[in-house]
């Protein structure tokens, strides 16, 4: 009895001893890596990374991340940037939503943090650019606040990107969704004061902060026509909530209706509309517009309005225009088979926008790059980028784009059906219910940079 | 070894506890090894094999089928992150017994009408619950978020702990890796729990109800208690997963917790092994590097991840491995090593007889 006794005790204080051996060694290991710099800059690069769908559900906004890719790849070409070329890691993280099959290339237990622990502690990324969806990244504020890593230009147009003073380095990119109800609401008290307003949402923040800026700015909906989708409806395939909510507004006769919807919804209730024999005036948030992502075949959006803040992508007005072109063309890895007869969509637009004004910041920062300098630069420069609206951030002010034009969605040609075409009055304004709404008199036709021609 | 051995067929609560207890400090010696990322695939991990702990118990020892699972765990991480959303700090303990209380009610919920229900009709309800869980918490938002759910701060990792690491990436490193080993030791005192409960005197009435109902209300076991404590005791294990992945991800979705998870859960346990702990632990490290192994074979075979061949390629593998597995060793990974064991054991055994000869 003695013996065995004895003899066990051995053992787990051997096992112990080893273990305790082993966990040693492993700090000693950790002790050995140690030159205090900046994550992800090296003297002749700057690697970059970004959570974003490129399978799944949302695969549709697999361009946005891929132009922007293009845009950093030219610069290298072209020499980089102070001497650095840019490196951008585009990982898959399904939208956050890899659980649920969904045709999602990463595996089930992928999630938009496990993506970014990737990007972080095994890449060591600068900072995050252009990761997308509204959920996903704010599943991640606090991971990537703990570790220090910017949180730039992410692709959604919540408020809540534009928290300073608790999130110092995180940055919105496109004009929130209450500043989109606010143009909106003016377009419609201009326009249409007479007629009667309806309005369908998704069931999260998107539809949330779209309503209170409607409703900011002044534009009453009835509380029967105040309706929402769900948006996890996208998930199973129903589509129950868009037959009733297009059948309420019919019902109720309303004749304007204002939809912040995912492209696939806006689809979904214009198909719908059309089949019910429903023709209101259709008022469509910028990022469910798209007509090239709504749809291909059946011209549905023919004169519905939405916010732009692009120049039109089939006119080679804006300079920017034949400039992407150009970019997308030399990337053939990201873009197969573009050519000069391709067509441009939102998508390409938005990414080439967030790419060019990391570039610039990052031209302004001069050859030391260090975390704080680059949001302090971003925060006092003013940015030259594709979008017709100024993209400028202060201390107090992460949002981004500062507003946009109404846009109409006219029919145009044959390889792509429909073209938003903006407008040439351009609004801004701030998230703030009570904060004016400013009138630029002409879209601010923004140069390229010499050095990014 | 016979020591060991001895150690092992003994069962005791004392060798039991030795044999954890070496096993966590194993484990724990391997996070530091590895790197950060995967230690935070491992702490993910951790928190997977503790609810197959308890879905092994439910539908391996009483026999009852659930594919509520995932519902019990969004349970749980709602309950610590709701709690957590309402306080500036909370200490780790009372999440826990938070998150596994609240399952183990939630878990009685089910219970109930479980007591009248068997086979598909069980799992058809149980199935209902998982289902429901999720457009619950995507429609009350003024309580749980919405759609995008709660987030917190970081897990704060103590500065002795910190200490022991430097270097450029020294916060990040030592951050996740006190995350994993949080969760694997909690991890390890859930094994250890289920183990002592597998042979106690209710496990074993356990085995009888699912073996034969008849012989075990003749000895005077109570049905529908019996039955009912399975449900709690799971859910409760359950309710404890999803509080970790609440800590671990730093904020809690309805997006993390969909129906596909249960199935995901019943995947990986019958791989596992079902009823064994042994399978719930390899069940966990299946999950944890599913992701790794699934880019890796399509990086061998040269297929390109995006087409619908590598979108699929998660499916295919796991779809194969549970047909290997259901054909070859339907007791799992886990229950591979009872018959090769007494392969090698009879052959001595013949051998031995031979000689004497």
């Amino acid at each position: 009895m003695f013996t065995r006794r004895f003899r066990r005790t051995v053992t787990l204080l051997s096992a112990s001893a080893l273990s305790f051996g082993i966990a040693t060694s492993g700090v000693l290991i950790s002790n050995a890596d140690a030159s205090p710099s900046t994550p992800g800059v090296s003297a002749k690069t700057i690697t970059i990374g970004a959570a974003v769908p490129l399978s799944g559900i949302a695969v549709s906004y697999a361009n946005v991340s891929a132009s922007a890719n293009a845009v950093f790849k030219y610069i290298d070409k072209k020499g980089g940037i102070n001497g650095r070329t840019i490196k951008y890691l585009r990982l898959d993280d399904c939208y956050g939503l890899a659980a649920y099959g969904l045709g999602c290339t990463a595996g089930a237990s992928t999630t938009t943090l496990s993506v970014n622990q990737v990007l972080v502690a095994q890449d060591h990324v600068f900072a995050t650019v252009g990761s997308l969806g509204t959920a996903a990244e704010e599943s991640v504020l606090s991971y990537l606040k703990a570790n220090k890593v910017p949180q730039l230009f992410v692709a959604s147009g919540s408020i809540g990107w534009d928290q300073p003073a608790k999130y110092p380095n995180l940055f919105g990119y496109q004009p929130s969704y209450v500043m989109e109800g606010k143009i909106f609401a003016r377009y419609i008290k201009t326009n249409d004061a007479a007629l009667s307003v309806g309005y369908i949402g998704q069931n999260d923040d998107f539809g949330a902060d779209g309503y209170i800026g409607l409703t900011d700015g002044g534009v009453k909906i009835a509380t029967a026509d105040n309706l929402s989708y769900n948006a996890a409806d996208a998930i199973t395939g129903s589509t129950s909530d868009i037959t009733a909510d297009v059948s309420q507004l019919q019902t109720d006769k309303v004749q304007v209706v204002v939809l912040d919807s995912v492209p696939g919804f806006t689809n979904g209730i214009l198909e719908t509309a059309h089949a019910l024999g429903y023709a209101p005036k259709w008022i469509i948030s910028s990022v469910g517009a798209d007509p090239t992502s709504v749809s291909t075949t059946i011209p549905l959006e023919d004169g519905a309005t939405t916010l732009d803040y692009f120049p039109a992508s089939n006119s080679n007005a804006n300079p920017w225009i034949p400039w992407l072109r150009k970019v997308l063309e030399a990337d053939p890895a990201d873009f197969p088979g573009f050519s000069a007869s391709s067509v441009i969509s939102g998508n390409e637009l938005y990414g080439a926008g967030y790419a060019v004004a990391f570039a610039e910041t990052l031209k302004a920062e001069g050859r030391t790059v260090t975390r704080a300098g680059f949001v302090k630069t971003l925060e006092s420069t003013t940015l030259s980028t594709p979008a017709i609206t100024p993209l400028r951030y202060t201390g107090g002010n992460h949002q981004g784009l500062l507003g946009g034009a109404i846009a109409v969605i006219l029919a145009n040609g044959t390889s792509a059906p429909q073209y938003a075409v903006p407008t040439k009055t351009i609004f801004t304004t701030t998230n703030a219910a009570n904060s004016p709404l400013s009138v630029v008199a002409k879209p601010v036709v923004q140069q390229i940079p010499k050095w990014l021609k | 070894m016979p020591r060991l051995r001895s150690l092992r067929s003994q069962e005791t609560l004392q060798a039991r506890f030795v044999c954890v207890l070496v096993l966590t400090i194993v484990v724990l010696a391997v996070t530091f090894f590895l790197p950060p990322v995967a230690d935070s695939q491992l702490a993910g991990g951790a928190a997977i094999t503790i609810v197959i702990l308890g879905l092994s118990w439910l539908i391996g020892w009483s026999g009852q089928i659930s594919l509520g699972n995932s519902g019990f765990m969004a349970v749980g991480a709602y309950a610590a992150g709701i709690w957590a959303h309402h306080h500036a700090s909370t200490p780790l303990i009372f999440t826990f017994v938070l998150a596994m209380v609240m399952g183990a009610l939630s878990g009685l919920v089910i219970a109930i009408p479980s007591t009248r229900l068997r086979g598909p009709y069980l799992a058809g309800m149980t199935l209902a619950f998982s289902a429901a869980i999720t457009p619950l918490a995507q429609n009350f938002t003024s309580v749980t978020g919405g759609e995008g759910g709660l987030f917190f701060n970081q897990l704060t990792t103590p500065t002795w702990f910190a200490h022991l690491f430097s270097g450029q990436n020294a916060t990040i490193n030592a951050n996740a890796q006190w995350t994993a080993d949080l969760a694997v030791v909690v991890a390890g005192l859930m094994f250890l729990v289920m183990a002592n409960l597998f042979h106690s005197r209710t496990g074993r009435a356990m085995r009888l109800v699912r073996d034969n109902d008849v012989a075990a209300e003749l000895m005077g076991i109570n049905l529908p208690l019996t039955r009912s404590l399975a449900f709690v005791i799971a859910a409760a294990f359950a309710g404890l997963g999803g509080a970790l992945f609440t800590i671990i991800n730093a904020t809690v979705t309805p997006s993390t917790f969909p129906l596909t998870l249960s199935i995901t859960l019943l995947t990986l346990m019958v791989l596992g092994g079902i009823g064994t702990l042994s399978g719930a632990v390899i069940g966990g490290i299946i999950y944890s590097f599913s992701a790794d192994l699934v880019s890796h074979i399509n990086s061998l075979t040269g297929v390109n991840p995006a087409s619908n061949l590598g979108a699929n390629m998660q499916g295919i593998i796991f779809g194969s491995l549970l047909i290997l597995t259901m054909l070859f060793a339907p007791r799992g990974i886990a229950g591979v090593w009872g018959p090769l064991r007494r392969l090698t054991k009879s052959r001595r055994r013949l051998a031995t007889t031979e000689n004497v000869k």
